[in-house]
């Protein structure tokens, strides 16, 4: 399922926050129906590189390219990335059903209802459609954030640590998913601080630390730098 | 063009159901309105005099207060973020963001013109299409820059004192033509000194809006 030619690839990104290195001429390539786990300590720049790589950061150097286009902040090309950051993007006082038909709508899908209705009931929240967002739980709140970056069937999806915070049902549905989009040849990329999680998902391991990325071979092999 | 609805309609229901931006503003607006009708009892010509000018500044004042709160809901949770990653243009999202603002504008002076004539006894002689004209230029100047400078600074520290300090100069034009039209028209004096402050305005309301629409996409930019 994997192709040769990248669904996203990064090239020599550079990033600084007060004067400190974030990333450091990162070179980087996800292949449609690729999953890859990017690991990293608190403070390594893991959330930086996924916003760089949807181009919701421009870095300080360095191109993107989804699909082989460069990454613009305009234009159709945003419509094949979806980014799942820490935080949902919901409106809170929005039922969980109208944040749904909101992003549907913005992203201009046709029949945005009946996205929405898929969703929530992909998301197991067809009970909870009608309640505000601020009145969810921490985890379903979690779930439509997934949702609401996931409406548009995005081809390059980036996680920033989707586990995190999930009961074990969610994170199996959540899985489910993941693997579900890798067979349709969609492109993934997750941050995560669980090693089991990366191992059992990823199809390749990476390691931000201190700005340069580490590709970590099979079980605990040495690093060597990506490629 | 949807989008332009949609987003505007996001706007109103979630003002709606979160009540934040628009009973502060009436509010300041009104305590304004109060003191200062208070302040200069037994006055009646100053305060007759005065009162276009209180009731610009503090629909100014109301005005910066409602796009500080707008601008802080819309940054909870990385909504703001999420809306400018959606596939739509700038210029709509400044446009919708404009007419929510130009909305309340619009309510809040509904209920700021009658205060201000009540509390200062103005014996309001303008013709209904004249107050129109001037509230809906003033409002339009107003809310184009107020959204836009409310955009740049409302993910800073300090967002509400730094848009009130970067909008006052860029509206001082702006209030000084629109409180003299108003003080003109109140007394019923709709002749050529009106209408080059109405002209005025209307060039404001042209130049803001048009910058806006324009300048939005680098003021929102990373």
């Amino acid at each position: 399922m994997v192709s040769s030619r990248p669904a996203l690839q990064a090239v020599d990104l550079s990033m600084r926050y007060s004067g400190r290195h974030v990333l450091r001429s990162v070179n980087f390539a996800l292949a449609p129906g690729e999953i890859v786990a990017l690991t990293g300590e608190n403070g390594a720049g893991k959330t930086t590189l996924l916003r760089c790589l949807a181009w919701r950061t421009r870095p300080h150097t360095g191109d993107v390219y989804w699909h082989g286009e460069p990454a613009a902040h305009n234009g159709p090309g945003r419509a094949m990335v979806g980014l799942a950051a820490h935080e949902t993007g919901l409106y809170p006082y929005l039922t969980a059903r109208e944040n749904l038909l909101f992003a549907a709508r913005m992203h201009g899908l046709d029949q945005p209802s009946a996205k929405a209705a898929h969703w929530l009931s992909a998301a197991h929240m067809s009970a909870c459609a009608d309640q505000p967002a601020a009145s969810l739980s921490k985890g379903t709140r979690q779930r439509l954030g997934l949702a609401r970056a996931l409406i548009h069937e995005p081809t390059i999806l980036l996680l920033d640590e989707p586990f995190a915070g999930l009961d074990a049902r969610s994170a199996a549905w959540l899985t489910d998913l993941l693997l579900n989009y890798r067979r349709q040849g969609r492109a993934l990329c997750f941050s995560t601080h669980d090693l089991s999680v990366a191992h059992a998902l990823g199809d390749r391991l990476i390691r931000l630390d201190r700005g340069c990325l580490q590709e970590l071979p099979a079980h605990g092999a040495r690093p060597s730098r990506a490629a | 063009m949807a989008a332009f609805w949609w987003l505007l309609q996001k706007d109103l229901v979630t003002e709606f159901r979160a009540r934040q931006s628009w009973p502060t503003m009436v509010l300041l607006g009104g305590v304004i309105a109060m003191v200062f009708g208070l302040q200069l009892d037994g006055l009646t010509e100053t305060r007759q005099a005065l009162a276009g000018t209180m009731l610009w500044i503090a629909t100014f004042f109301a005005a910066m207060t409602g796009l500080d709160r707008s601008f802080a809901l819309e940054r909870q949770d990385g909504c703001w973020e999420c809306l400018r990653s959606y596939p739509i243009s700038s210029t709509t999202l400044y446009l919708a963001k404009f007419a929510s603002q130009a909305l309340a504008l619009a309510l809040l002076q509904v209920v700021l013109t009658p205060l201000f004539i009540v509390l200062c006894h103005v014996a309001w002689q303008a013709p209904w299409w004249a107050t129109l004209l001037v509230a809906a230029l003033g409002n339009v100047c107003l809310a184009a820059v107020g959204t836009m400078i409310g955009a740049l600074t409302s993910g800073m520290k300090h967002s509400g004192g730094l848009l009130v300090a970067v909008a006052l100069p860029l509206t001082v034009p702006v209030l000084l033509a629109a409180a003299d039209a108003t003080r003109l028209m109140s007394a019923g004096q709709c002749d050529s000194a009106w209408w080059r402050w109405t002209n005025l305005l209307a060039v404001f309301a042209a130049i803001y809006l048009s910058a806006g629409a324009v300048l939005f996409e680098f003021v929102v930019e990373d």
